[in-house]
């Protein structure tokens, strides 16, 4: 890589290559990291970031190709010696161990500090712990907790702690600010820029661009497995820099187009969906009509509400009191909210919405079964018949359907849990953060897909922690704050996220 | 869509590495046995065939129930207890072959009703399947022992005549009967909603019953599909003995687990099962114990060279974590 720099060179990576079975996700790879910078790296989903990323850290092995960390070759048998050698990653999936203690995930592997004689001073184990999470600014974790006490985005920062020591020389963020609020953004920002200053270097993954251009020092774009450019600090702050970034990770021009262009916020009278004075925890009296062609947003902080209100919807919650009706018939669980044409696309991806251990067309077809079912036949070529379509239309890069979700990258397995509603035909279909984690490519294109079903006639709840995303697909917004219906928006050209933002704080 | 890309040999070793490990326990266990046979060769593999039937049959019913990751450790003490009921009704009745039927009927009705114990309470209590195969395995196991008291004896017979006399006619029956129950079961696990569901119970609970489908129904169907396999077992296992006692069907619940992991089975069950598995995993299990007696290995000793080469199986076989490709 050519960059005229001062500073010391710390990871170089050389002609890397990493095959997934017949999946090539990296080809000849060549690039260095240096120290004191913050390191972007873009590209859409399975253009080959993380691969690289993963194989610095000890995730997983190279296909072929060579890694010099510090000068001497790099080739981390595990995460762990990676992290004791001074390489640290945080990923965007949850990764603490339940059923223990703060403490004991913070120093989980390094027991040995404290313990005489195999006996662990447990004292000592969670005075260290949270002498670290205060210095993290993150006080009201407490050290002596169960780590089950704690919400997403706490666990995500108890996951930085953990990985971040003095003997951190490089730290690699991958798509880790999705989960995290504001606060915890800028938290991670901080702690990232110290390391810059302390003279280490930072890889940084994100689908953010703002994010991007705001952290990052230097960037490098991905296509495709392959290294397209990189831009350094002058360049990111040219006015065009977006788009510029944009088309090298495509390939082509995005364009404008990319939330829905009109602001007709009319929709069917028929109601599709109705939550009647529902109650359940904290939320009190819930009620909601979302009609034929409609597209009701719900915006808000993590831990406000809405998500609850989607898994409530599609019946997997059950109300205290109140229901959920569908064309007069009420909702009891999901058996009868799928029967009654209603889909939803979880937030939690990979442990409720796909079977990771299974093909595309397993999970595409499993809720069609009983309709492609024939008197207990059901018939391979039918099922191969509707995954095909779904692949084709959702343009699910992979070789066949029989290869497995695991090997998808994150945009193409969120194309594969909508795809099992549009296979099944659901007319609402609730998504819960459905482009959390995706790229700018997949973005497009599913914004493209839920602007086309408003057209049929579908009606669409849109969970959302991002506001530009509410406020350029949805008919209606509805902005929750501590369990409750803070405010309303109708669909407007003037309506702006300053405008939303002091009803969700 | 991409293009479809070429694979190579070494991807396939790698994707198919426990097929062929299985397949290869197969056919190797199978070259010793035409080798150590000799002479005695149609003997022997009669004997195989005999000895396999009843285990093949079961282990093909377990597939339902491993697939979903569970397991049940009640088959053996089921199967004592079925043998015994059979000989028990049909003798009362005469030794007839209605009181055969009648016998059947009942031992079918009974596996049915502890299938659907099991799947049932597993799921209300929220135990794990072990846990109330524990407690049928006790149950039964106390049924058993009470049932032989009841008769004074330690071992009853059959008094009707419930397989062909001429020894090739039963040959071809068991064949028959492995082959129908292969059929049948291959027909509901690959092409129904049972092996659907049941492999995405195993491979991801909370996807599967969120796609609609009623995993507590579809786990109770899977038991008593296992159930009815069971007593179909127990039957071929009488017709071959012709007698029941104490002892009988002991060891059966960690043999059809041991043919079912040879066979290349995934203990956790998921979209990797398959019904080969029991039939391969079986007839290396049955094949590898005719091929130490035959090889002269002491009888004391062919438990533990069996552990041995189990233990080998599972080394080269053991899954690891499958490469993920990261976002």
């Amino acid at each position: 890589m050519a960059k005229a720099t001062q500073h010391e060179l710390v990871i170089e990576v050389k002609n890397m290559c990493k095959n997934f079975g017949p999946t090539k996700a990296l080809r000849n790879v060549d690039v260095s990291f240096y120290r004191g910078e913050i390191r972007g790296l873009v590209g859409e989903n399975g253009s080959g970031k993380s691969t690289i990323t993963s194989i610095i850290s000890g995730m997983q092995k190279a296909t072929s190709g060579e890694v010099f960390y510090k000068g001497a070759a790099w080739n981390p048998g595990s995460m762990v010696e990676a992290q004791k050698a001074g390489i640290s990653m945080v990923l965007q999936e949850a990764n603490t161990i339940p059923n223990c203690t703060v403490a004991e995930n913070i120093f989980a592997g390094r027991f040995d500090e404290f313990s005489v004689f195999g006996i662990v001073n447990m004292k000592k184990l969670n005075k260290a712990a949270q002498e670290i999470l205060d210095s993290f600014g993150i006080s009201h974790i407490k050290a002596e907790d169960s780590i089950n006490r704690y919400g997403f985005e706490d666990r995500k920062l108890i996951e930085i702690v953990r990985c971040v020591s003095d003997d951190t020389e490089v730290f690699v963020v991958d798509e880790t600010t999705t989960a995290l609020s504001m606060e915890g953004r800028q938290l991670l920002y901080k702690l990232i820029h110290k390391l810059k200053d302390n003279d280490k270097s930072v890889i940084f993954i994100s689908h953010d661009m703002d994010e991007i251009l705001e952290q990052c020092t230097d960037l490098t774009v991905l296509r495709d497995g392959e290294i397209i450019g990189h831009l350094d600090r002058s360049e990111m702050d040219k006015p065009n820099s977006e788009q510029v970034i944009r088309y090298m990770m495509v390939g082509r021009e995005i364009g404008d187009a990319y939330y829905r262009e009109d602001y007709d916020s009319s929709h069917g009278d028929k109601v599709a969906l109705e939550l009647k004075n529902v109650s359940l925890g904290e939320i009190k009296n819930f009620s909601l009509k979302l009609h034929e062609g409609e597209i009701i947003g719900f915006g808000g902080l993590s831990g406000c509400g809405m998500h609850e209100i989607g898994r409530i919807a599609f019946g997997l919650e059950k109300p205290e009191s109140g229901s959920v009706e569908r064309n007069g018939e009420k909702i009891k669980g999901c058996f009868e909210a799928i029967q009654s044409g209603i889909g939803y696309v979880s937030k939690n991806r990979d442990t409720e919405a796909l079977i990771l251990e299974g093909s595309i067309q397993d999970n595409i077809v499993l809720p069609s079964e009983s309709e492609l079912s024939h008197t207990t036949f059901i018939s391979p070529k039918k099922e191969k018949q509707m995954s095909d379509k779904e692949i084709a239309s959702f343009r699910i890069k992979c070789g066949d359907g029989r290869q497995w979700v695991n090997t998808l990258s994150g945009g193409n397995k969120q194309k594969v849990s909508f795809a099992k509603w549009t296979a099944k035909g659901s007319d609402v279909i609730i998504m819960d953060c459905p482009t959390r984690g995706v790229d700018i490519g997949v973005k497009q294109f599913m914004y493209g897909l839920i602007a086309d079903m408003k057209k049929q006639g579908k009606s669409i709840i849109l969970i959302s922690e991002e506001m530009a995303e509410l406020i350029g697909m949805a008919d209606k917004i509805i902005i929750m704050k501590d369990f409750a219906v803070t405010k309303e928006f109708m669909r407007s050209k003037e309506l702006s996220e300053t405008d939303m933002i002091e009803y969700m704080i | 869509m991409s293009e479809k890309e070429k694979v190579t040999p070494a991807d396939f070793l790698k994707r198919h590495v426990y097929d062929i490990a299985a397949y290869a326990g197969l056919i190797v266990t199978f070259i010793l046995f035409l080798i150590f046979s000799g002479s005695r060769l149609s003997y022997n593999m009669a004997t195989v065939l005999q000895a396999a039937s009843a285990y093949s049959i079961i282990a093909l019913g377990a597939v339902f129930v491993y697939s979903m990751g569970y397991m049940d450790v009640s088959v053996g003490q089921q199967v004592g207890v079925y043998a015994i009921l059979m000989i028990m009704i049909t003798n009362a009745m005469g030794g007839t072959a209605f009181g055969v039927v009648i016998g059947f009927l009942v031992i079918l009705a009974l596996a049915l009703l502890c299938g659907a114990f099991n799947g049932a309470v597993a799921v209300w209590l929220k135990l794990p399947s072990i846990v109330t195969s524990l407690f049928l395995m006790f149950f039964f196991t106390g049924a058993q022992l009470l049932l032989m008291e009841s008769t004074g004896t330690n071992s009853i017979s059959i008094q009707a005549t419930i397989k062909p006399a001429d020894r090739n006619m039963y040959n071809v029956m068991l064949v028959l009967a492995i082959i129908v129950v292969a059929i049948i079961v291959t027909y509901f696990f690959k092409f129904s909603k049972l092996g659907k569901y049941t492999r995405g119970i195993g491979a991801n609970e909370v996807t599967t019953a969120q796609c609609g489908v009623n995993t507590t129904k579809w786990k109770v169907i899977a038991y008593m599909a296992f159930g009815a396999c069971v007593a179909v077992g127990s039957f071929i296992m009488l017709t071959r003995t012709g007698s029941a006692g104490k002892g009988t069907g002991s060891g059966y619940a960690m043999d059809i687990m041991i043919c079912l992991i040879l066979g290349g089975m995934p203990l956790s069950g998921g979209m990797k099962s398959k019904v080969s598995s029991a039939l391969v995993g079986t007839f290396t299990y049955v094949l590898l114990t005719n091929d130490l007696t035959t090889m002269g290995v002491d009888l004391n000793l062919i438990n533990f060279v069996k552990a041995v080469i189990f233990i080998a199986i599972i080394m080269v076989t053991c899954r690891k974590r499958d490469t993920i490709l990261p976002r």
